[in-house]
Formats: structure tokens, C-alpha cells, sequence
């Protein structure tokens, strides 16, 4: 506060966006530099180092019909999407708030002159800083190695298929992200519910007819154009969602996950165990 | 002042940034048009009036081991028209392509294109056109490039250009030249067949073979086939009507066995659940013929057909050991007649 300024009124929470920057801030330094980050720098860089060792090694011995690009398509498509992305939502988003209610500290929060949902959102935000810049450059830097190891030649034709990986990426980590929140916000114990979630619910995904709509999954699926040989169900029910229908429905997941979680962390009254 | 947090996150920022901005230069200096499906970019130069399109991916089939297995049974080594060819003009088909395309067109005086991509020594090939080529072969300069016609004033003459260095395109005069115009002025003008583009778009990716094929297609044909039993010489016999199909898709692959997957969207559930029932009719009775022939009940079994609303789904999987047990045998040698 400038010297003269006239005093902020401290009976009053700090206005919405400024509250959630302070929150955001502090939150960033909490999640960058912790274990559960470090495991999952590690996860989300395996790809990466799957690509120096495509390039030193393998490019020579694997048959050349095997691309680099078809490799990068199989590391995005069964990797990125179905597994690390969504597994790096549910264990960075649910602990934004049962963290907090786990460690007691949910108490300390509370009393500042914040509005709750200028924490969440803080919160929120230092979780897609956090889970973007792991994943981000690790999908940029895989692309790179991979794509262009057999020469540089056919890179451009594959540049768009980059930049819709990297928002699918970004799409998925909201879209998780928003939905483990809520999971989150309600239940006290929200990781085996997630992994429930994603390793029984989501394989809808894998089922003829509507199911598919009622998954995550299946709309990031529908959005990334690599689309690698699968098994089993996958393999002859695998089906193509419309892109605009994929873009609305998880826009609409992250508004309204997010909406609910800031609904219901508003009004919840916390009881910490004595 | 910035934190320790803030800074890990800039650096990913920089990485991010830095790796879109060399993309990005990658786009400008080889502008490659980008791919629909398994159609790679030239393909959309093609005309507008495209009825269907096969694509084969060459390089896949001919390193499969099914091709192996034939051609070695086949030839003894490589055919001698490969030898004349890689001698002449430098091509060797089984090394040097990579993927075939074959469009049809709709009109009478287009009637199809082939573009084959692969690697070429272009020089190679036009001089031997030129000094070893057919009588009746001409050339002329058209959209920049030189176009190699055959019978040139016959009704539809044949005609012979390079897309690219490594692109060769064939066809009747009219559709090359035609498809050489698009190339030539960065025209997509196949994305005019939407209807097309959106199947092709569903080809499963990866397939060594495919083929898509629209309703003006399929309305060319028959509506019936002759029933089991009938004479195939008279037309007023017991016939199976076939209900019009919309669009078909045919996605294949040859490794590690022939699999074969044919998508025929019907006008409704009803017509979907009668070609289906058509189709297992079919297959049934290629099975009723294993008293004769045992490898047809595999064959037959290799077969599934299932129905999915308006779609009807036809799907193969046959082992490389079946399809070598069905193929015709070559007659043993006659012994000679012994002579008193």
C-alpha cells in the first residue's frame, strides 16, 4: 500500500481477481516445488527421453514404415491423452482443496479476507500454470525429436497437427482439472473416486452407439487426428465425435465443474476432525 | 522480483514459445499442404467431380509379408517388366514408390487419374519417354510442366505429367490437365466434394489400402444380384435386391494378416439390417461350400457382420495361410507319352 493511499476497508474481501492472484502466487510455490511434481515432471518427460533414444538407437533398427511422426501420434493418442493427462489432473486437482482440509490449514485460508472463490480460483490457476508447463514443452520437445528424425523434410505438413495436440493438451488438463475440483470439493477422499473414474468410466469411450458422449475421453480422443491402431473394443467401435459438438462439451465441463466446485466451496461449512 | 516458481514456469513459456515459433518457420519454408485422412495434400488438387478415390500405400505392401510370400511364388524373382523398367527409366516399383493414388471422376471426358508418389529420377524417366516412347506419344507444356500424351487425338487420350519431383500423375488428358490447374494455382478444389472429404476423414488411419466411394457412385450400381439357384443368363429370375447404399468405406491392411473392413451407410436402419442380412446370406453360403473346399468354411468364418443405425459393418480377418490354401494350384505338368 502506497504511503497517503487511503486505507483498504478490511472488513470487505479483496476484490475477486486480485484475491485469486495473491491465492494464485502462493499456490504456484506450493505446487511447482513438491514431490508430486517432481513424479510428474518425471512422467510427462518420458516421452522425451523415449525420443533421444529414438534418435540415437532405434530410427536405424525399427522397420521404416515405423515414422517418427507415428511414433509421436502413439505417445500423444495412448499416452499423453489417456493416461499422464488425466492422471496429473486428478492428483494435482483434487488435493487443491483436500489438501488443504487434510493438512488443517483449510481454517487459515478461510479467515483471510478473501471471497472463497477467489481461493478456488487462485487455486485453479496455479494448477494449469503448474500442470501446463510440464506438459507443454515436454509435447513440443517429443514433436521435435520425433518428427524430425529421419530428416527435417515433411515437418511442415505436420506443424498443424502439433498445435492442435498442444490444445487438446491444454483442453484435456482444464477439462480434468475442472471435474477433479469438484471431486474434490465434495468428498474428502477424492483420489480413488478419480481413479474409478478414469479407469472404469472412461472406458465408455471404448462402446458403440452414444456411450462415448458420456466420457472425457472421448471427446479429446475425437479432437487429436491421430488415431494409432488400437485392440479390442476400441479397435471396432472407435468413433469420431464432431469437433465443434468436442469443443463445446468440454468448454462447457470446465465452466460448469468449475462453477459447481465454486458454488458448493462457498457455501460448505468445514469441520475439521479434533 | 520473480520467484523461483514463476521462473519455471517462464522457462516453460520460453520452451513452448520457442518450439511454435520454429514450427511455425517450418510451415513458411515447406508450406506442405496438410493431409485429409490418409489423402496426403497433393491429392486435394484433384477434381471436385471425384466419385471415389482408392489409395494404396505401396511401400507397406510391398515390405508385408503377404507380397514376399506371392511374388516370390509368383516369379521366381521380380518380373521381368520391373527389370525392363528400372533399366530404362531408373524406377524400380517395388523400392521406389511409396503410395498410389486412383480417382474416378464423374464425367465422360474425365474419366479417372492416377497419381503415384514416390522417388523418381525425373530425367531419367522423360528421356525415355521421349526417345524410347510409343508411336502416337507427344508432349506439350501445360501449367508450367510437360505433359506426355498418348493417341492424342483419339477420343480420350491418355496423358503423363509430374505433379512434383516426386509425384507422377496419369490419366486421360482432360482430368490431368485439370488437376495440374489446381496444383498449379494452390487450388484445393477437391475440398468442393465435401461429401467425399468427410469420408475420407473416416478412413481408419494407418491402413495399407482404402477406398471411399460416394452416393454418385454407388447409384451406378445393380440393385439386384441373382438369387442362389438362378440362371445368371435370364433376367426375369429369382434376384436378392440390394438396398442403394449412400457412401462406402473399404479400409484394409495386409500385416500380419489380410484384414478387411467395409463401411456401407444405407438410407436407413431398415435397408442397414437387409444388407447386413444379405451379407451373412453370402457368407453363409461360402461356408455351405466346404465339402468341396475346406479352406472356404475359414473363410467363412473370418467373416463377421454387425449393424450399427443406418451403417452396416463388414469385417475380415484372414490368415495369410487361408488365402494361400484357395489359391488356384498350377496344373502339374503333363508327363510325355512314352513312344514305342
Amino acid at each position: 500500500m502506497t504511503p497517503g493511499a487511503p486505507a483498504r476497508d478490511v472488513s470487505r474481501p479483496l476484490p475477486l481477481l486480485r484475491g485469486a492472484r495473491g491465492v494464485f502466487d502462493l499456490a504456484l510455490d506450493g505446487m511447482v516445488w513438491s514431490r508430486r511434481s517432481l513424479l510428474m515432471a518425471v512422467l510427462l518427460g518420458l516421452p522425451v527421453l523415449f525420443g533421444v533414444l529414438y534418435r540415437a538407437v532405434l530410427a536405424a533398427k525399427l522397420p521404416a514404415r515405423v515414422t517418427g511422426f507415428d511414433l509421436y501420434g502413439v505417445i500423444v493418442a495412448f499416452y499423453y491423452v489417456r493416461n499422464v493427462l488425466p492422471l496429473a489432473a486428478l492428483f494435482y486437482a483434487t488435493a487443491l482443496v483436500a489438501d488443504e482440509v487434510e493438512g488443517k490449514t483449510i481454517t487459515f485460508l478461510l479467515t483471510r479476507p478473501l471471497q472463497r472463490s477467489s481461493i478456488l480460483l487462485g487455486k485453479f490457476a496455479a494448477y494449469a500454470a503448474t500442470t501446463l508447463s510440464l506438459s507443454l514443452p515436454a509435447t513440443v520437445v517429443t514433436f521435435f525429436l520425433l518428427a524430425t528424425a529421419r530428416g527435417g523434410e515433411g515437418v511442415g505438413a505436420r506443424v498443424p497437427d502439433l498445435f492442435r495436440d498442444l490444445g487438446v493438451v491444454a483442453l484435456g488438463l482444464f477439462a480434468y482439472g475442472a471435474l477433479f475440483t469438484l471431486l474434490g470439493v465434495l468428498l474428502r477422499r477424492p483420489v480413488i473416486p478419480g481413479l474409478l473414474f478414469l479407469f472404469v468410466w472412461e472406458l465408455l469411450a471404448n462402446l458403440p452407439g452414444y456411450m462415448p458422449r458420456f466420457t472425457v475421453t472421448g471427446y479429446l480422443r475425437s479432437l487429436i487426428s491421430h488415431r494409432p491402431a488400437d485392440e479390442g473394443f476400441a479397435e471396432i467401435f472407435g468413433q469420431v465425435l464432431p469437433a465443434p459438438l468436442c469443443l463445446g462439451v468440454l468448454v462447457g465441463v470446465v465452466v460448469v465443474c468449475l462453477g459447481a466446485a465454486a458454488w458448493i466451496f462457498s457455501r460448505r461449512e468445514y469441520v475439521l476432525d479434533q | 522480483m520473480m520467484t523461483r516458481s514463476r521462473f519455471v514456469v517462464f522457462l516453460a513459456s520460453v520452451v513452448v514459445g520457442m518450439g511454435v515459433l520454429v514450427a511455425v518457420g517450418a510451415l513458411y519454408l515447406h508450406p506442405a499442404r496438410a493431409a485429409v485422412g490418409p489423402l496426403p495434400g497433393f491429392g486435394l488438387a484433384l477434381p471436385a467431380e471425384t466419385r471415389f478415390l482408392i489409395g494404396f500405400d505401396a511401400r507397406r505392401l510391398t515390405a508385408s509379408p503377404l507380397y514376399a510370400r506371392f511374388a516370390k511364388q509368383r516369379a521366381q524373382g521380380r518380373p521381368d517388366v520391373f527389370r525392363e523398367l528400372e533399366e530404362k527409366t531408373g524406377l524400380d516399383p517395388e523400392r521406389d514408390l511409396d503410395g498410389v493414388l486412383i480417382a474416378g471422376l464423374g464425367n465422360a471426358k474425365e474419366s479417372g487419374v492416377v497419381l503415384v508418389q514416390g522417388r523418381f529420377d525425373r530425367s531419367k524417366l522423360a528421356r525415355a519417354l521421349e526417345t524410347e516412347g510409343k508411336q502416337g506419344l507427344t508432349w506439350k507444356s501445360h501449367a508450367g510442366t510437360t505433359v506426355y500424351l498418348f493417341n492424342e487425338l483419339a477420343k480420350k487420350p491418355g496423358a503423363l505429367a509430374f505433379l512434383s519431383d516426386d509425384t507422377l500423375l496419369i490419366g486421360t488428358q482432360a482430368a490431368v490437365e485439370t488437376t495440374l490447374d489446381s496444383h498449379a494455382q494452390g487450388r484445393e478444389s477437391l475440398r468442393g466434394n465435401a461429401g467425399l472429404m468427410t469420408l475420407v476423414e473416416k478412413v481408419k488411419p494407418g491402413s495399407a489400402f482404402w477406398m471411399v466411394g460416394d452416393q454418385s457412385l454407388l447409384a451406378q450400381l445393380p440393385r439386384s444380384l441373382p438369387a442362389p439357384g438362378a440362371r445368371r443368363d435370364r433376367a426375369d429370375g429369382p434376384a436378392v435386391s440390394l438396398p442403394a447404399l449412400k457412401s462406402v468405406i473399404v479400409t484394409g491392411d495386409v500385416d500380419p494378416q489380410l484384414a478387411l473392413e467395409i463401411i456401407g451407410e444405407a438410407s436407413d436402419e431398415a435397408a442397414a439390417r437387409n444388407l447386413a442380412d444379405v451379407a451373412r446370406g453370402f457368407v453363409a453360403l461360402v461356408s455351405l461350400q466346404a465339402n468341396q473346399k475346406p479352406e472356404l468354411k475359414e473363410l467363412a468364418a473370418a467373416f463377421s457382420v454387425a449393424t450399427e443405425a443406418n451403417q452396416v459393418r463388414l469385417s475380415a480377418r484372414i490368415p495369410h495361410e487361408v488365402l494361400e490354401a484357395l489359391r488356384p494350384k498350377p496344373a502339374a505338368p503333363t508327363p510325355p507319352t512314352a513312344t514305342k
